[in-house]
C-alpha cells in the first residue's frame, strides 16, 4: 500500500508576486544576441521562442528592446518563398510549428500583410492528409499538435475553409482515450499537452461536443500535486508549462474551478529564478523563456491583476483575439 | 527547458564555462553554414554529411539536420537504382548505418520527436527492413523508461505496419503492466481492473471507464458497492473509493433515487478528504440540491 505521490517540497520563503522587472529584463536579454550561447545554440526554434518571449513581454504590458519591426523583418526573411512554409530561422526549413508561430506574431503586431498569407494558407492546406490529420512538414510526422497548428494559423488568417474541417475533425476524435483525454494519435496515450492541443483545436472548430466534459475535467483536475503545481499525466512530476496545458482545458471546458487556484499560483511564484528573472519548469531549475510564457499565461487564467487577459484557446492577449472577432468556442 | 538544475558556481567556474561554451557555440554555427551552404539536389558532401551526424548526437532536436540527412538518402536512393547488381544491398548498409545514428541520438535523448520520426522513415524506405529488431530496440526502452510515449508511438507504427494481432499486442503490456503496476502507459491498453493498491491512482482511471459501460448491469453494479465498502474498511481514508462510490450511485450509472442521500455523505466526505478539488464537489453537491 505504499503508493507515493511523486511531487516537490516547496520552500517557507516564496516570493508571493510576479517579479516584472526581472522578468521583462531577462526576456529582453535573452533575445539580444546570435553569439549568446543559450541563444544561439536554439537557433532551431528561433521563431517559436520569439512567440514565447514576445507573447510574455505582451502579458507583461511591455514591448520588445528591439523593437518590432526587426521582429517582422526577421520573419518575412523566413519564410520560403516556394511552399509557403515559414521556418525557424534564416537558412532553417519551413514547418508548421513555426508557421504557426509566425502568424501568432504578425497577427498580435497588425502585421499579417508583412508576408505571403496566401503562401501560408497554400502550405498549410498540403499538409492535410487523406484521413484528415496534418503532417508538420513536407517529411510527413503526424501529430495532433499539427492538427492544432493548422486550424489556429488557418484561423487567425481567416481561411478555415480552405482545409476539408469535417475530416480534420474525424482525425482528432479518433485520438480520444477511455480517460477522456487525447493523445498525438490514435491509440497513444493521454497527455495534458495533447489535450491542450485537441481541446483547442475542437474549440476552434466548434466541436466540443466530440469531448467527454465530465470524464476529462476529472482527469484534469487530478493533475493537481499536494504542493499545488500540476502534472502532465499520472505518475509524474509537476511542471509550470502543464499549468499551461491543463488550466487552458480546464478553462475551455468551464470547469477551472475544479482545481485550487491558490495553491497553483504558490507553486508558480516559486518557479521564479528572483535573481536572474524568468520561470523554471520547477523550484530551482534553470529559467526559459517557454516556462516563463507559460507561468505568466496560466497566472493570466487565475485573473492575476496587471497581467494582460489570455485567451486559453490561443495562448495570445485576447485584446488581439477580440480585434480578430475570433470566438472558440467554450463549455459551461 | 526540463529537469536542468540550477547551480551555483564561482566567478573562476562561469569564466572558464563561457569560454567553453563560446569554443561550441563557434563549432555549431560553423558546422551548420557548411552543411546549409552544402545542399543540393543532385548530390552531397561527405564531410557536411559527417558534420549533421555529430551535431544531431549533440542534439537531435535540430529538425533540418534530419531533412538534410533525408535529402541524402534519396540522392543514394536515385544512385543506387543505377546498379542493378549490388545497388540495394548497398542502399541497405547506408540506411544500416542510418538506423545505427538514430538509436545513438536515442540512448542521448529517448524524447526526441525527429529521432524516432527519422528512423521510422529511413525504415519505410529499406530495401529489407528488419522489424523484428525494432520490436527489441522497444522493449530496451520502455524496460527502462515504460512511461516514454514517444516509444509506445513508434510501436504502434511498427505495429500497423506489419499487422501484430492485438491480442499478443494487449498480452504485452499485460507484461508490461505485472512489471510496473502503476504503469498509466501500458494500463491505458487493458481491459480489466485489479485492486491491488487503492492508493494507486492508475487503476482508478480506468474504473471510471469500465464503470460508464452501459451494459453493466444493476446486480454487477451492487457487487461492485459491496466491494468498495469492504475495500473503505481497510483504507478509509482513501478518496478514490469514495469518488468510485460516487460514480456508481451517480450520474455515470445509477439514476436511483435510493443513493441520492448516500451520495451527498460521499461528496461532504471528500470535500474534507481532498479540499484541493473542493470546486467539483461542491459543483456536484449543488446539483443535487
Ligand atoms: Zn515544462
Amino acid at each position: 500500500m505504499a503508493t507515493l505521490i511523486k511531487d516537490v517540497k516547496l520552500s517557507d520563503n516564496i516570493v508571493k508576486k510576479v517579479l516584472f522587472e526581472k522578468h521583462i529584463d531577462f526576456i529582453n536579454d535573452y533575445g539580444q544576441d546570435e553569439n549568446n550561447y543559450e541563444y544561439g545554440m536554439t537557433d532551431y526554434l528561433r521563431i517559436s521562442g520569439m512567440y514565447w518571449a514576445l507573447t510574455a513581454l505582451d502579458l507583461m504590458n511591455s514591448e520588445p528592446a528591439q523593437g518590432k519591426d526587426k521582429v517582422v523583418e526577421y520573419i518575412k526573411q523566413c519564410q520560403d518563398p516556394q511552399s509557403g512554409g515559414i521556418s525557424a530561422c534564416i537558412g532553417h526549413d519551413p514547418h508548421i510549428l513555426h508557421t504557426l508561430s509566425a502568424v501568432q506574431i504578425l497577427a498580435m503586431y497588425d502585421q499579417l500583410n508583412a508576408i505571403d498569407t496566401d503562401g501560408v494558407v497554400r502550405y498549410i492546406q498540403g499538409l492535410q492528409q487523406p484521413d484528415g490529420s496534418f503532417a508538420g512538414d513536407k517529411w510527413g510526422e503526424i501529430d495532433t499538435r499539427f492538427s492544432f497548428c493548422a486550424v489556429m494559423t488557418l484561423s487567425l488568417l481567416k481561411k478555415m475553409d480552405v482545409i476539408n474541417v469535417e475530416k480534420a475533425v474525424d482525425f482528432v476524435a479518433s485520438c480520444k482515450n477511455f480517460d477522456g483525454g487525447f493523445g498525438s494519435r490514435p491509440l497513444s496515450e493521454s497527455h495534458a499537452g495533447l489535450i491542450y492541443c485537441c481541446v483547442g483545436f475542437l474549440s476552434i472548430t466548434n466541436r466540443l461536443d466530440i469531448v467527454d466534459q465530465e470524464t476529462l475535467a476529472w482527469w484534469l483536475c487530478e493533475r493537481q500535486l499536494p504542493s499545488g503545481g500540476l502534472n502532465g499525466r499520472p505518475e509524474k512530476l509537476p511542471d509550470v508549462c502543464y499549468s499551461w496545458w491543463v488550466l487552458s482545458s480546464l478553462t475551455i471546458l468551464g470547469r477551472l474551478h475544479w482545481i485550487d487556484a491558490e495553491a497553483l499560483k504558490t507553486f508558480i511564484f516559486a518557479c521564479q529564478d528572483t535573481e536572474t528573472g524568468g520561470f523554471a519548469d520547477r523550484p530551482g531549475d534553470v529559467a526559459d523563456p517557454f516556462h516563463t510564457v507559460f507561468g505568466l499565461a496560466a497566472l493570466s487564467l487565475l485573473g492575476y491583476e496587471s497581467i494582460q487577459k489570455v485567451n486559453p484557446t490561443y495562448c495570445m492577449p485576447q485584446r488581439i483575439i477580440d480585434k480578430l472577432e475570433l470566438k472558440p468556442q467554450y463549455l459551461s | 527547458m526540463h529537469g536542468r538544475l540550477k547551480v551555483k558556481s564561482s566567478e573562476e567556474q562561469k569564466a572558464e564555462k563561457k569560454k567553453e561554451q563560446q569554443k561550441k557555440l563557434v563549432a555549431y554555427q560553423m558546422g551548420m553554414k557548411k552543411i546549409l551552404s552544402s545542399r543540393q539536389k543532385e548530390t552531397y558532401d561527405k564531410e557536411s554529411f559527417g558534420i549533421s551526424a555529430q551535431l544531431l548526437c549533440v542534439n537531435p532536436d535540430i529538425y533540418t539536420l534530419w531533412n538534410y540527412r533525408k535529402e541524402v538518402i534519396l540522392i543514394e536512393h536515385d544512385k543506387s537504382k543505377e546498379d542493378e547488381v549490388e545497388g540495394e544491398e548497398k542502399f541497405g548498409q547506408f540506411l544500416n548505418t542510418e538506423i545505427s545514428l538514430t538509436e545513438q541520438c536515442l540512448v542521448a535523448n529517448p524524447k526526441s520527436y525527429g529521432s524516432w520520426h527519422h528512423r521510422y522513415w529511413v525504415l519505410l524506405l529499406h530495401p529489407k527492413p528488419n522489424w523484428e529488431k525494432e520490436f527489441m530496440l522497444c522493449t530496451k526502452y520502455l524496460n527502462y523508461d515504460d512511461r516514454n510515449f514517444h516509444c509506445w508511438d513508434y510501436r504502434r507504427l511498427l505495429i500497423n505496419k506489419i499487422g501484430i494481432t492485438l491480442t499478443s499486442e494487449i498480452k504485452f503490456s499485460t507484461d508490461r503492466l505485472n512489471a510496473n503496476f502503476s504503469n498509466y502507459s501500458s494500463w491505458h491498453y487493458r481491459k480489466s481492473a485489479v485492486f491491488t493498491d487503492p492508493a494507486d491512482s492508475s487503476a482508478w482511471f480506468y474504473l471510471r471507464w469500465v464503470l460508464s459501460n452501459p451494459a453493466l448491469t444493476k446486480d454487477k453494479k451492487e457487487k461492485l458497492m459491496e466491494q468498495f465498502e469492504q475495500l473503505e474498511e481497510l483504507e478509509p481514508d482513501c478518496k478514490w473509493i469514495l469518488m468510485a462510490k460516487c460514480w456508481l450511485t451517480g450520474s455515470l450509472i445509477l439514476s436511483d433515487c435510493d443513493h441520492t442521500d448516500d451520495r451527498v455523505l460521499y461528496y461532504k466526505r471528500l470535500l474534507k478528504l481532498d479540499p484541493m478539488r473542493k470546486g467539483q464537489y461542491q459543483q456536484y453537491l449543488q446539483l443535487k440540491d
